[in-house]
């Protein structure tokens, strides 16, 4: 099994490094030849090395590629061997099912957005930071998927986060970008902090970062499997990796900077916030599934965030007017879905989730940008409506896509999320008890709305009569506001033109994967784990035969009521677009409604104003005060109280040089007598 | 030599006088008293190495005096020429006035 | 004996301070500086005097000689070319009235402390001291008692003293200048041409 890990993991790097370098003095054709040629090769390596896994046995399909030892020096205490173990940290890339999953994914949809972005971003001056960032985000991610050991988790965890804040704040120029870069950093950091804790208690505890073992290094896994460590702390590592997994994947309470991140370029959107740095924590908890199983309190935990996460962000949804906020809190609600699969033991449904809706989402994001830019800029729903007319190739993509997310069959959102819902009934009926079946009407009830929003979203860009002004002056990057402030467009409808080839392609590529892709897992329907090759696929990560303290997840479920469930999604999804073509079927007519609850939607349950307020406010506050008491009385104080001393003491001191001979020889005179009686005193 | 003086009868009028110039020093103001005064103390300081070399044998005392005999001269030359050049441009000598040196 | 001195040596010893104190006070009390001039050339003798009681002629005949026959002429040289321009000392009053308590506070405590120390220090056994001082190095010149004193500070100046007495010719070369420099009249703009 060959493992080219390592390359995957370089050639961004290289790409990034050159453009970032030479960038400014290359022209647009050699900025693309890298930058395609980077990802595009990545790409291909992580096919070839998946190919190769494929030829390979399920139980040998492991490879760690170690690249250099990063310290290795001495013995560290743990709690489960006997006696101290020698330390080892070294920097290796893993190749697992798991790892090559998510590498295909990463590699695959972000070359489709490379080659996307060459359309979108073609006025753009800063061309080719653009590309430097994006294939520095493609390793990055890389490096996180791929990392053997936490300690380089955490690394690629940071380095996406760096890649989201400069993405975000491409268009530095923007304050609203530069804020919502800085908000997402902020967030982020919390994150980190969390990740941060978490490895220290696993290294406290098992003297080793590592995941598996890998000749003489001890691995975490093996070693939670061993039991020695106390559920409490075990509970803890696991809520505090969950920290992280909610920073980074927008989950509540620290999923505020995501709707803000859609101020970057729409291609950021598409990649980061939609199809692979929010799923780094899907991830996360999928590869730590081993710490999660011995922590069930900790799996409960996740599983109601997930589920709570999700409606409450499709409640948001339902009264967006921005296209590209609409899609991100619908991120959000997905993220939680694959949340709650994880929190219901069955982390192959998270982790299936996490690819299909890596397509439709990517195709959703890409075809919204297709819009905007075929508009010059409009976000607005407001102002848009009838472009079934001109922009054909964009609404059939984007129409699979709204299928897709809503769970129709056959498209791929149905078999993901039906495994999704359904692994939340069979974790309820094999005992997890009354929580688990809430959290599966919740699931059913946040599927007919999205499925409502989307198809809101779809009629309202597509249907009825164009009510906007024509393409806008002026590129990407404009507010969500309305058009007041814009100059009246030109032309009308007819003078909006489909999106160029290089950005349509990748939108039908991913529109065949949306409705192809879920097939893989399709036998999940059937309830036996064992009929999904999917499922199957991934099992050597989360049911390792070396692990037998862990206890046995049944996630099997009967057919009957795997039925059931599936017919109640698909039913109450078809529902939510019936509803739809009903309200805004003729197009979508804004009124602004007096409803409270329709405020309370619209403006997000006014948790930005609550944190505002709880939160920036108070620390605002306290950095005035600190500020004015530290730094005026103490520190400003202090020094002009040093310079008075100073000045105060060389002002006594200059009264001693009076100028008069006399008086210094009254001085001698006095010190001489001092010595004089000190000898005297001696002496007696 | 025989000495029936105790050593220290001499070395307390040397002590005395050596007094007497320091008060000089600090309580006249005509330099030239000051100097005077500075002389005194020199010729007290000498005393006492008179002393010494008589109790103790030895001729260095003696030599030494002659030497600060000799400086004393060198001293009072150049003092005075000061002082003279200084009563040139200002006209007065008092010290209290030759304050331009005040911090 | 009193005080375990024999009379005759005690007398020319009290008489001969008294009379040192007595003048060294002439001269600080003085207001007129050519009488405290005077008074120096009183005291310089006097001391002289003590030196002949303690057995060094050469150096009485030179204190005589060059202090007061040399530097307190020079000296009265000066105060009378000065005081031909003054009446007399200063007429303005002290402007520090009160360093006078202070320097004769201090004048007192200064004798009160080397007498303290002059009278419990250890009687000098003149004998005792010599052998003890050539042990340490000290007094390396120890005179022998055969020769006279002029004729002993002649070897020893010329033998173990030559190089300080070469630096002091230097010395007083160096005042010499320094005074002439010194004592030049700068050329006033109406003179320069």
């Amino acid at each position: 099994m060959t493992n080219l890990t390592p390359w995957v993991l370089l050639l961004p790097l290289l790409g990034f490094i050159l453009q970032g370098l030479f960038g400014k003095f290359m022209p647009r054709r050699a900025i693309l030849t890298i930058a395609w040629g980077a990802s595009g090769l990545a790409f291909v390596f992580a096919a070839i090395s998946f190919f190769s896994m494929l030829h390979t046995a399920p139980a040998a399909r492991l490879n760690d590629a170690v690249l250099y030892t990063w310290a290795s020096s001495g013995t560290v205490a743990n709690h489960v061997l006997s006696g101290n173990v020698p330390l080892n940290i070294s920097f290796g890339l893993l190749l697992d099912p798991l790892s090559a999953t998510m590498l295909l994914v990463i590699t695959g949809v972000g070359f489709l957005i490379h080659i996307y972005s060459a359309g979108y971003m073609e006025d753009d001056p800063s061309f080719w930071r653009f590309f430097a960032y994006l294939n520095f985000f493609i390793f990055a991610m890389v490096l996180l998927v791929s990392a053997d050991n936490f300690l380089f988790l955490l690394v690629g965890w940071g380095l996406v986060g760096l890649a989201s804040f400069l993405l975000i704040g491409f268009w530095y120029t923007k304050r609203s970008a530069v804020d919502a870069a800085r908000k997402a950093l902020v967030i982020n950091i919390i994150g980190d902090l969390g990740m941060m804790l978490a490895i220290f208690l696993i290294f406290q505890h098992y003297g080793t970062l590592n995941y598996l073992t890998n000749g003489s290094i001890n691995g975490v896994f093996d070693l939670v499997t061993k039991g020695g460590v106390a559920t409490g702390v075990t509970t803890a590592i696991c809520l505090l990796l969950f920290v992280a997994c909610a920073a980074k994947s927008a989950q509540l309470p620290l999923y505020m900077w995501l709707p803000d991140a859609m101020e970057g370029p729409t291609p950021v959107s598409a990649l980061i916030h939609a199809a692979t740095m929010v799923t780094a924590g899907v991830y996360l908890v999928a590869r730590a599934n081993p710490l999660f199983q011995v922590s069930p309190d900790a799996l409960i935990v996740v599983a109601i965030i997930g589920g709570v996460t999700a409606l409450f962000a499709a409640t948001i949804a339902l009264t967006q007017l921005d296209i590209k906020r609409v899609l991100a809190y619908s991120t959000i609600s997905q993220l939680g879905y694959m949340f709650m699969a994880e929190g219901a033991h069955n982390y192959s449904a998270g982790v299936f989730h996490l690819t299909t809706h890596a397509y439709f989402k990517a195709l959703l994001f890409l075809g919204a940008g297709a819009i905007i830019h075929s508009l010059g800029g409009e976000q607005d729903m407001r102002n848009m409506g009838g472009l079934s007319k001109r922009l054909k190739i964009t609404m059939v993509t984007f129409v699979i896509a709204s299928l897709a997310i809503s769970g129709i069959i056959p498209f791929a959102g149905f078999w993901s999320k039906d495994d999704i819902i359904g692994s939340l009934l069979t974790q309820a009926v094999n005992g997890g008890g009354a929580l688990f079946y809430v959290l599966w009407i919740m699931a059913l009830i946040t599927a007919g709305l999205t499925a409502f929003y989307m198809f809101r979203l779809v009629f309202g860009i597509f249907a009825g009569d164009y009510r906007g002004q024509g393409p806008l002056a002026h590129g990407h990057g404009s507010d969500e506001v309305t058009d007041e402030e814009h100059e009246g467009g030109h032309g009308g409808l007819y003078a909006i033109y489909e999106a160029p080839a290089v950005m349509t392609i990748p939108l039908i590529i991913l529109a065949v994967l949306s409705t192809i892709g879920g097939l893989i897992g399709s036998y999940a329907i059937f309830g036996q784990p064992h009929w999904n090759i999917f499922a199957s696929w991934l099992s050597p990560v989360f049911t390792n035969p070396a692990w037998t303290n862990l206890p046995v997840q049944d996630l099997s479920l009967s057919f009957g009521l795997t039925l059931t469930s599936g017919l109640l999604s698909f039913g109450l999804a078809c529902l939510g677009i019936l509803v739809a073509w009903r309200m805004y079927g003729k197009g979508f007519v804004y009124k602004e409604s007096k409803n409270p609850i329709y405020q309370l939607l619209i403006h997000k349950y006014y948790i930005d104003e609550i944190c505002i307020a709880l939160i920036i406010n108070p620390i605002k506050w306290v950095g005035r005060t600190a500020s004015a008491l530290l730094e005026g009385n103490l520190l400003d104080g202090g020094s002009r109280g040093i310079a008075w001393v100073s000045r105060g003491s060389s002002d006594g001191l200059r009264r001693l040089q009076t100028g008069y001979m006399r008086n210094y020889a009254l001085a001698i005179l006095f010190g001489v007598v001092l010595l004089i009686i000190y000898f005297a005193v001696m002496r007696g | 030599m025989h000495h029936a003086i105790p050593i220290s009868w001499y070395l307390i009028v040397s002590a005395i006088l050596f007094t007497l110039g320091t008060i000089g020093v600090l309580v006249r103001r005509n330099p030239l008293t000051i100097f005077m005064s500075i002389e005194l103390m020199l010729n007290a300081v000498n005393l006492s190495f008179i002393t010494f070399s008589s109790y103790l044998n030895s001729v260095d005392g003696q030599m030494f005096v002659f030497i600060v005999l000799t400086v004393a001269a060198a001293e009072v030359v150049v003092g005075l020429a000061i002082i003279v050049s200084i009563f040139r441009t200002r006209r007065n000598i008092n010290v209290d006035e030759m304050n331009v040196l005040r911090g | 004996m009193i005080a375990g001195v024999p009379i005759p040596n005690f007398i020319e010893f009290v008489v001969l301070a008294v009379a040192s104190i007595a003048s060294g006070l002439g001269v600080i009390l003085f207001k007129s500086a050519i009488h405290s001039a005077l008074t120096l050339i009183l005291a310089l003798l006097f001391v002289a005097l003590f030196y002949l009681l303690l057995g060094a002629m050469f150096i009485a005949v030179v204190q005589v000689l060059i202090y007061a026959g040399a530097i307190m002429v020079l000296f009265l040289f000066v105060v009378t070319m000065l005081a031909s321009e003054n009446t007399g000392d200063v007429i303005e009053p002290d402007r520090k009235p009160w360093q006078r308590g202070i320097a004769a506070t201090l004048g007192f405590i200064l004798i009160g402390a080397l007498s303290y120390l002059l009278f419990t220090g250890t009687a000098i056994n003149s004998a005792a001291i010599t052998t003890a001082a050539s042990g340490n190095g000290l007094a390396q010149h120890v005179a022998d008692p055969k020769l006279g004193n002029t004729q002993a500070f002649g070897l020893a100046l010329f033998h173990g003293f030559s190089f300080p007495f070469e630096i002091t010719s230097l010395l007083i070369i160096v005042a010499l200048l320094g005074a002439m420099v010194l004592g030049r009249r700068s050329l006033s703009r109406d003179e320069r041409h």
